[in-house]
């Protein structure tokens, strides 16, 4: 699952989780917090035990 | 004389961003449309309520800075937010409500708005959404 981490100082202490599920609630428009530069997104972390994809291609 | 007065100084939030820093004015219209129910026999034209029209004006220094003013609105163009305005900063009381209008749809963004010698200043309106006034915290 995806991780939201606050930004700015205008939408909570910069570095803490942002409650993705609590602001979709209030109705806040999280696609233009994070276009705006508010908050941001962290890819999950791959599972320890997930393929790697390689590439065999060797042209 | 007035007994009780009150100096503005609102908390203003849009799409959970703090703006207070950045406004001068904000204003929420509670309007119901008033729908005439008038009839034969009346001697004087009669309303009831209708749908609830919400409308929020927001008079804000423009900044292009990052994570200002243009920052925070120029992805709700065109979208629907929530809006909270608070009288003071003090903590959440039936004397100090917050009112929360809940997707507020924001028609027009002016993008630039400049007068030589003076610092930018836009007015924006939202329309529409659902309104709570809360007075305790969840």
């Amino acid at each position: 699952m995806s991780k939201y981490t606050i930004v700015s100082p205008r939408v909570g202490t910069p570095g803490d989780e942002f409650d993705l599920d609590l602001a979709v609630k209030r109705g806040a428009n999280v696609e233009a917090l994070l276009a705006g530069g508010f908050i941001k997104v962290s890819a999950p972390k791959p599972a320890k035990n997930a393929k790697k994809d390689i590439d065999t291609n060797e042209e | 004389m007035a007994t009780t007065t009150y100096l503005s100084n609102p908390d203003v939030t849009v799409n959970s961003i703090a703006l207070t820093d950045q406004c001068t004015a904000a204003t929420i219209n509670r309007t119901f449309e008033a729908l005439e129910n008038t009839a034969f026999g009346d001697t004087s034209r009669k309303y009831t309520a209708g749908l609830q029209v919400l409308e929020v004006t927001l008079t804000l220094y423009m900044s292009y800075a990052a994570t200002e003013t243009y920052a925070t609105l120029n992805a709700l163009v065109g979208t629907t937010t929530n809006i909270s305005i608070k009288p003071s900063s003090a903590a959440l009381s039936a004397t100090n409500p917050e009112f929360v209008i809940t997707g507020a749809y924001l028609e027009t963004l002016p993008v630039v708005s400049a007068t030589m010698g003076e610092l930018s200043t836009i007015d924006i309106t939202f329309t529409g959404g659902t309104y709570a006034a809360v007075t305790a915290g969840p």
